[in-house]
């Protein structure tokens, strides 16, 4: 997991930051230390790489929901309907 | 109008908590608005959100039927309660809690599946341990790129309903964690212990999935 040189953060706290970071969570004096260390870290930087492969994954399977327009049609009716009925 | 959706006070809380852009707030005289301004305010708004709102839908209740039933019931809180959302801020994290709500008492109501609760705090010693036992490599994330959509989607469906929310939530829809809190009522240390079991144990059963597909092998899952 670590690449073996000195580090001024430890590769063992960046991972403990990986989703706050990769979540934009972070604050920004964190954020510069974790950017830092994934400059000089290849395997942290694979890491994190990795988590941001998989994380693409989900939301590229799942963002492409189309209403089924049946639906779309029956709220926009009762919304109709709601509005006439007081 | 009435409350006649049965709105969950909930619900309404919501306002308590979205920012407010000063750029837009009080932009539109409210009191003065028309029902048929209304209804123009609200087809022009939300329904831009319907897909998003229908893909959250499905995964939560992981068929179409209730999807649909789920959505419709969402939407129709959403006209009734929407005199009282404020013009101009968050209007996205409105309308999911709003569908979020729904679904829970939805389930609790008809028992027909128990809503599954798992998370705990987590201890300050797991949060450390979080990102040690991810410890994916990227030629790994590669292969699990490869698994079709189904499995995916099955693999969300087979986490507890708290964790698969949190999920969803922060890596299809991008909220942020102290959204998601408003969106499931939770504090924001109950999100982030949700978010990373929920992923930790996501990445476990694609590994498994891609395992079976042989696009790993078992040993890097260990």
């Amino acid at each position: 997991m670590s690449c073996g040189n000195h580090h001024d953060v430890p590769c063992v706290e960046v991972l403990s930051l990986m989703w706050v970071y990769i979540d934009d969570e972070i604050d920004d004096g964190h954020r510069i230390e974790v950017t830092v260390h994934l400059q000089e870290c290849p395997p942290c930087a694979d890491h994190f790489t990795a988590e941001q492969i998989v994380q693409a994954r989900i939301r590229k399977c799942c963002t492409e929901t189309q209403t089924p327009q049946e639906l779309r049609a029956r709220i926009v009716e009762q919304i109709q309907a709601a509005l006439r009925s007081n | 109008m009435p409350r006649q959706m049965g709105v969950h006070v909930g619900v309404l809380r919501a306002l308590d908590y979205v920012k407010l852009d000063p750029s837009t707030v009080g932009s539109i005289e409210m009191a003065t608005e028309t029902k048929d301004e209304k209804t123009a305010r609200f087809e022009r708004d939300v329904m831009p959100f319907l897909d998003s709102l229908y893909g959250a839908a499905l995964r939560m209740t992981r068929n179409p039927a209730d999807a649909e039933d789920l959505v419709q019931e969402a939407t129709l809180k959403a006209f009734a309660a929407f005199d009282s959302f404020t013009e101009g801020t968050n209007l996205r994290a409105w309308l999911f809690r709003i569908l979020t709500n729904s679904y829970i008492n939805q389930y609790r109501k008809k028992q027909r599946q128990p809503f599954q609760t798992s998370a705990d705090e987590l201890t300050d010693g797991e949060l450390n341990e979080v990102g040690e036992h991810l410890g994916m490599r990227s030629a790994e994330a590669e292969a699990l790129d490869h698994l079709a959509d189904a499995e995916i989607v099955d693999a969300l469906a087979a986490l507890p309903d708290d964790f698969r929310m949190a999920v969803y939530l922060a890596d299809v829809e991008g909220f942020a964690y102290k959204e998601i809190a408003e969106i499931m009522e939770t504090p924001v240390g109950t999100v982030m212990s949700r978010l990373s079991r929920g992923r930790k144990l996501l990445r476990e059963l694609l590994r498994e999935y891609a395992a079976e597909r042989g696009f790993v092998s078992q040993e890097v899952s260990s």
